[in-house]
């Protein structure tokens, strides 16, 4: 749908600034009701879903052009989607999504934002949207015996990800997932240097065609490889498989799982055991894009009738964040003996991002580390010694995060917390 | 018309450069919040974010200097905001520190931007609630920054202009003014005093919505919570529901054949004191507060509830002190609904709702949900405020306006049942008519304009006191001759407080000459 | 100045006093202000009266002193401050013009008096929420313009309660009526729809009600108000709580009205107990007093139409609830006083003598608003001060009233003195005059100041001053309405 095709939902809000806050059934405390980060730190209206919300209608009116601070405004959001959440509540709109089509037609227009096109440049050149080459992408996996499964048939497809192929701080995290899998006794491969990235983040940033032309390419390489079931570690590739090539009518029927769901599944199946203590307590971060906006999609074919009120034919249904995955990285840390598990205030579907989605970690890394700074201080209140995640983007701001705080927490992604115990 | 740029020049020596903007795209947001049916308005000139009363004072001041005008505005959800050109905007976003919260004197002190569900949750913890604005626990938890602030809980908790306590004001002029114990002792306990209280002038049943200066700060009686301090909600949003409903706590919706009937109920429940909670909420908004997929299941449960409702009615919740306390409340009630006919709206008190509903209803979720979810510009009359029986005849004479524009399509069908509100046990009692304007409607400000001269009309016919949406100059002039010519000694304080005129009053009075 | 004639021509001849006789009675009161006679009395019969001597007053720059309760009075805001006033005397209007049941209101003319109006709404199953032993001759519209506590805490939801509506003269001459009076339609017209003029604020986004109380005639004069009603109980069963420490009963009166548990509820301590129910002087009155405990609360529980003895049991168990938390415990007794005779008493008005003459024939009060967390100290404080200035401690009077259902409390303290003692009249009024200062920097509001420490009292807030000055301008420009009085 283009933002035109949103304008309804957009005049539907109705300036309740719930998109500010945390569902407000779920508040406890004077603490740690926000969960919008970017009207958190910028504190003007415009920051907001609901700003947004005006600022797409006023765009579409052409009451508003696309001005320096205009797109200061539009890229200073990490697309987490708390926003949409909280909103639909109570609300029957889509606000993420027209937010997204605001970037879009920014881009569209040739208004972007630099540091964003390098990355697409990177995407386009390289086929990654972080420093490295695409041939560089299975170097992780050397010496690990993995199939290629552009090869060989596999049952499963392990994608890595950008930023876990490239990045080799995080190559662990690959290195464990491909251990615990091979331990469970699961035919899965990887495609290594032929591995395309999902393209999902170029979505978040506004670039459509980068994203489509990626997911064709990925649908193309699984479809050949007959896989019914990709599995991948990051949260982003997961939304972006899972959610964004369901959108546009490109996953067919491919089980999309992110690790947890499937080490989770394992572990009900009796094929991991965790036996070991790991005798830690932690806090579980639930990453935005394996949360709330991983919730699957939800195809409607109908039409909006603006009579009385607007409704639909048939009625639609909305995509609230009911149905992300919030419990399987919990199970799995529950089923680790000696673990202990708390909760911070805003976790689940309304969880405060960790800074690093939207492409802010390349428009505006202040903003970054001032979100991640931000769960750090909430973690800290927990007593928790570390922080667990399910996404290597969310780990490696964390990790920049208590670095530069110099926290006491440690940082672990659950399948770090899971192989220790296997 | 842009500002000077000396005068935009001192905004930033005030606040600093971040915290104003006059740039399209931070003033469009401010100006035109909601679009569907609305023209467009001018924007204000510059938003502002002060961080403390000193710089809320400060740009007060410089307002009156420079001549331009400004609109205060925390959560800012209902549309008194009228940007006009030569105005700037005072979101007090970020003002938003509990200041104070004395359990043995059972008070809170609050900045602006505190949210009532914020408040509430802290007062929860210690044992105590705060009643909180109807309109919903997104809004500020200032009593003086809501329309009226009525709420769910006035039953027991009362409503704003009772529950006010010391404050501090930020006069149109930019004085500043401490009232009661704050000015005297530099403590909240009151705001009366000493002598006359200065209370009177800046509220009333309703309030000047920005048009008379800037709150910065006030302190709000609590009441008893025999709750949990932390209700344990299960789910995922939006299908919440607690784990238990705590013992004591019991909600129920009945309905009456005869409004008369539901009147009577409605007192003796207060006579009895046996309510922590009671609302004559019809059954759209029981519907809607129940509805979690779209406004289809609404509009299903909505049939279902007005199938099974024989009448206008109310929901009561209990939240007793002790056993004893409960089982007394509960026979009580019991009692009242056998003499009065009511009868119970059997989905209330399924198991599987009732926790959901115990627990929007304290924390005022739902509210949002009862005005309108999906696009359709509301509409709708709020009455004023006197005796609870005088109260639901007003709104009930106003409900057959409702019921006349839903038939001819100009109003949605969510039914013309009223809402009425009990307040302090039935002493008193307040009602409106909540309506969603059809899509249809090519105007829907000149359908609330008529929807508004109708009730006034009524109202002033059939001696039903002072509505609470008349504001602007032309509907108290019109309306003052009528009660006292009330218009007149506002428009003095008006031009007492601020000669200048410098908050923008369009929604409250301006100090025109006569 | 009004020549008399023309005051003659409004009121009739009767109504319009001059005698020096009677010009004395107003010329002083109890209180310590300076005596200034008046130039007359007058005694108009209703609102038209009210509004012409007003405009004449307006006309002629003469100030008017309004004046609704009978002799004796007690804090010198019906003592002329300026020389040429006239006072307008309302203690004649004794219509009762309205009981309402259903609404549970009352209307009624300023000269009404508590022993009036009770038996007119206890008629009605109803009831009001009054002082504590008001005297016979105190106005009800007066107390409660003067905003003074009220021994239903529980039913005191805010500070101005029972006050609803009022209409009044406003020092400009024109009439008003506040909250829900104010119209469309005339009293009769809003009865008939179903008003009952119980709502007080408004009209609108102001709240005239809260600027008229306060004022001590300095805005206008009210010629009706009417007042929230509560119903009457069917049963009642009261209690005594007896400590030698304030600490408990203040945590125990806390939570009592917190759960909204009972009626009546106050705390007194031991000499203003006995100087309210001794009857006999002076040996019933030694005799009762070493009885006492230095402190007693004293509480009511009430059943209604439904279930009363049910309601009664309940709240019953849970003060028993309360009690074992603070290690109390309720009795139908504090030594030779009787709660049920308590009872009887606080729900009257005084009886003759005034109970506050009885011990030495004259009071000087020293009373104020603070939070509950400041209670003690600012006994203790008074306490110092008093032994310091020579003043025999047994004999301060301390009466503690929770206010707006326990959001604060007023602190009374009963200074009995002979006035016939030049010694004791000059300790007593150097002592109240001396410990406002400390007290208020010890978090003591005054927020009802009167007399000559009422300028001092106000002056510490020099914003509020300009405030209230600026609101007087409007509704009384000429400041004909009893000036002298506050910062007026």
């Amino acid at each position: 749908m283009s933002l035109e095709e949103y304008r309804s939902y957009m005049e539907t809000c109705r300036r309740c600034s719930t998109c500010k806050f945390i569902p407000l059934e779920k508040v406890t405390g004077y603490d740690h009701v926000n969960v919008c980060p970017s009207i958190t730190r910028y504190e003007f209206h415009s920051y907001c879903g609901g700003g947004r919300m005006v600022m797409g209608t006023a765009l579409l009116e052409k009451r508003l052009d696309f001005t320096d601070k205009l797109l200061e405004v539009v890229y200073n959001c990490q697309m987490c989607g708390a926003c949409d959440t909280s909103c639909k509540y109570s609300m029957d709109m889509e606000v993420i999504e027209p937010i997204n089509e605001i970037r879009i037609k920014c881009v569209e227009s040739g208004h972007t934002n630099p540091a964003l096109d390098k990355v697409i440049n990177s995407l386009r050149k390289q086929g990654t949207m972080v420093p490295g080459t695409q041939t560089k992408r299975g170097e992780w996996a050397a010496g690990l015996n993995i199939k290629d499964c552009t090869k060989e048939k596999v049952d499963v497809i392990f994608h890595v990800g950008c930023l876990t192929s490239l990045n080799k701080d995080m190559w662990k995290l690959a290195k464990i997932a491909a251990e615990l899998l091979k331990k469970a006794g699961v035919n899965f491969g990887i495609a290594g240097e032929n591995e395309n990235c999902c393209g999902g983040r170029a979505y978040q940033m506004g670039y459509k065609p980068d994203f489509l032309n990626q997911a064709k390419n990925n649908m193309d390489m699984i479809k050949k490889s007959c896989a019914k079931t990709l599995v991948t570690i990051c949260a982003e590739c997961y939304h972006a498989f899972k959610v964004l090539y369901d959108k546009f009518d490109l996953k067919g029927d491919l089980e999309v799982l992110h690790i947890t769901e499937y080490l989770a599944r394992l572990e009900k199946e009796g094929k991991l055991k965790p036996k070991k203590k790991v005798n830690i307590t932690v806090a579980y971060h639930d990453p935005c894009h394996l949360g709330r906006m991983s919730e699957p999609y939800i195809h409607w074919k109908g039409k909006e009738v603006l009579d009385g009120i607007r409704y639909h034919e048939p009625p639609k249904e909305y995509r609230r964040g009911t149905y992300g995955v919030y419990e399987p990285p919990r199970d799995i840390l529950k089923s680790i003996p000696g673990l202990k598990l708390v909760e911070m205030d805003r976790i689940k579907e309304y969880a405060w991002c960790c800074g690093a989605g939207g492409g802010i970690n390349e428009t505006n890394p202040e903003f970054s580390m001032w979100t991640v700074q931000e769960r750090i201080k909430e973690a800290e209140t927990t007593g928790a010694a570390a922080i667990v995640t399910a996404c290597p983007w969310c780990v490696k701001n964390f990790n920049q995060g208590i670095s530069q705080k110099e926290s006491h927490l440690k940082v672990y992604d659950v399948i770090e917390l899971l192989e220790k115990a296997i | 018309m842009a500002l000077k740029r000396d005068f935009y020049r001192a905004l930033e020596d005030i606040l600093g450069p971040q915290y104003v903007s006059d740039a399209p795209v931070i003033t469009e947001t401010y100006a035109n919040p909601v679009r569907h049916g609305i023209a467009v308005t001018p924007r204000f000139e510059a938003i502002t974010l002060p961080d403390s009363t000193k710089q809320v004072q400060a740009i007060v001041k410089l307002c009156n200097k420079h001549e331009v005008q400004y609109k205060a505005s925390s959560t800012g959800w209902l549309y008194s905001d009228a940007a006009r050109p030569n105005c700037i905007k005072i979101d007090l976003r970020r003002m938003n520190r509990i200041l104070e919260i004395n359990e043995k004197s059972m008070y809170a002190v609050v900045e602006p931007y505190v949210i009532g569900a914020q408040l509430q949750a802290e007062c929860m913890k210690r044992g105590l609630n705060c009643n909180l604005t109807g309109a919903g626990s997104n809004c500020s938890a200032l009593p003086l920054a809501a329309h009226v602030n009525l709420g769910h809980l006035s039953q027991t908790g009362s409503y704003g202009e009772r529950n006010q306590l010391a404050l501090e004001w930020v006069t149109g002029d930019g004085e500043i003014v401490r009232f009661g114990s704050l000015g005297t002792n530099d403590e909240w306990f009151c705001g009366d005093g000493p002598g006359p209280s200065l209370r009177g002038i800046i509220r009333g049943n309703t309030m000047p919505l920005g048009g008379l200066g800037v709150y910065t700060k006030a302190a709000q009686k609590l009441y008893d919570w025999p709750g949990p301090a932390t209700f344990p909600m299960e789910g995922i949003s939006p299908k919440y529901k607690p784990a238990y409903i705590p013992p004591g706590f019991l909600v129920r919706y009945f309905s009456f054949k005869m409004l008369d009937a539901m009147i009577d109920a409605v007192l003796k429940i207060g006579e009895a004191e046996i309510a922590t909670e009671l609302m004559c909420f019809n059954a759209a908004m029981m519907a809607s507060n129940l509805a979690t997929k779209n406004v289809e299941e609404e509009r299903e449960i909505y049939k279902k509830f007005s199938d099974s409702v024989q009448g206008p009615g109310f929901m009561v919740l209990i939240a007793a002190n002790s056993t004893g306390d409960f089982e007394y409340k509960k026979k009580v009630l019991q009692a009242i609904i056998d003499e009065t006919g009511g009868q119970p709206l059997k989905e209330v008190e399924d198991p599987e709702n009732q926790g959901g509903y115990i627990w929007r209803y304290f924390r005022e979720t739902g509210s949002i949900k009862e005005t309108g979810r999906v696009l359709a510009p509301q509409a709708g009359m709020v009455g004023g405020g006197d005796s609870f029986p005088l109260m639901s005849y007003f709104i009930r004479s106003c409900s057959k306006v409702k019921a006349r524009l839903i038939a001819d399509g100009s109003l949605y069908d969510d039914g013309a049942s009223p809402f009425i509100q009990s307040i302090e046990h039935g002493h008193t009692g307040h009602g409106e008519i909540l309506a969603r304007v059809s899509l249809r409607v090519k105007d829907p400000g000149k359908l609330q304009r008529a929807i508004n001269a109708a009730s006034n009309e009524i109202s002033i016919k059939e001696h039903f006191g002072v509505p609470q949406h008349i504001w602007s100059d032309a509907l108290h002039d019109m309306y003052g001759p009528h009660a006292c010519n009330y218009h007149l000694w506002l428009r003095k304080i008006k031009k007492t407080f601020d000669p200048n005129g410098a908050s923008e009053s369009s929604t409250y009075i301006t100090a025109k000459d006569e | 100045m009004i020549e008399q004639e023309l005051l003659v021509n409004i009121v009739g001849t009767q109504n319009v006093i001059n005698k020096q006789a009677i010009l004395d009675q107003y010329a002083s009161d109890m209180s310590f202000v300076s005596a200034i006679k008046p130039e007359c009395i007058v005694k108009p019969k209703n609102r038209d009266d009210i509004e012409k001597i007003v405009k004449l007053a307006r006309k002629t720059g003469t100030p008017l002193i309004p004046v609704s309760s009978g002799p004796p009075r007690f804090r010198g805001d019906t003592v002329p401050s300026v020389g040429g006033a006239i006072i307008i005397d309302l203690s004649g209007m004794k219509k009762i013009i309205r009981v309402d049941r259903l609404n549970r209101v009352a209307m009624f003319e300023p000269g009404v008096t508590f022993g009036e109006l009770i038996p007119a709404v206890t008629t009605e199953k109803l009831r009001l929420n009054i002082p504590l032993l008001p005297r016979s001759t105190k106005s009800v519209t007066g107390s409660m313009l003067e905003r003074e506590p009220v021994v239903l805490p529980t039913y005191h939801w805010d500070i101005a309660d029972p006050l609803d509506c009022v209409e009044i003269i406003f020092g400009t001459g024109d009439m008003f009526r506040t909250g829900a009076a104010a119209g469309p339609g005339t009293l009769e017209e809003q009865w008939a729809a179903g008003g009952a003029q119980v709502e007080a604020a408004g009209p609108s986004s102001a709240s005239w009600y809260r600027i008229i109380g306060g004022s001590q005639g300095t805005m206008g004069v009210v010629t009706w108000s009417s007042a929230r009603c509560e119903i009457l109980p069917r049963l009642e069963e009261p209690f005594l709580v007896s400590s030698s420490q304030l600490d408990g009963i203040m945590e125990m009166v806390h939570w009592l009205i917190r759960l909204r548990i009972p009626n009546e509820c106050f705390i007194l301590n031991k000499m203003s107990l006995v100087a309210m129910i001794a009857k006999k002087w002076p040996y019933e009155y030694q005799e009762i007093k070493a009885s006492l405990p230095d402190w007693i609360l004293f509480y009511n529980l009430a059943g209604y139409e439904y279930f009363p003895e049910e309601r009664i049991s309940t709240h019953e168990k849970d003060v028993w609830e309360i009690t074992q938390r603070v290690s109390l415990e309720p009795a139908r007794s504090a030594g030779k006083v009787s709660a049920f005779d308590l009872l009887k008493v606080v729900q009257a008005p005084s009886a003759e003598p005034y109970w506050k003459l009885r011990y030495k024939s004259a009071c000087q009060d020293v009373f104020f608003i603070t939070n509950f967390q400041k209670v003690g100290e600012l006994i203790d404080y008074m306490y110092k001060a008093a032994d310091d200035a020579g003043y025999p401690v047994p004999d301060l009077g301390i009466y503690i009233q929770p206010l707006v259902q326990g959001s604060n409390y007023h602190v009374e303290f009963n200074l009995f003195y002979n006035p016939e003692s030049q010694q004791e009249a000059n300790r007593v009024k150097e002592l109240a005059a001396g410990v406002i200062r400390p007290l208020i920097s010890r978090g003591a509001f005054f927020s009802r100041p009167y007399g000559e420490n009422a300028r001092d009292i106000l002056n510490k807030d020099a914003a509020t001053v300009q405030a209230l000055k600026k609101v007087k301008m409007m509704l009384d420009p000429d400041n004909v309405m009893n000036p002298g009085k506050l910062c007026f």
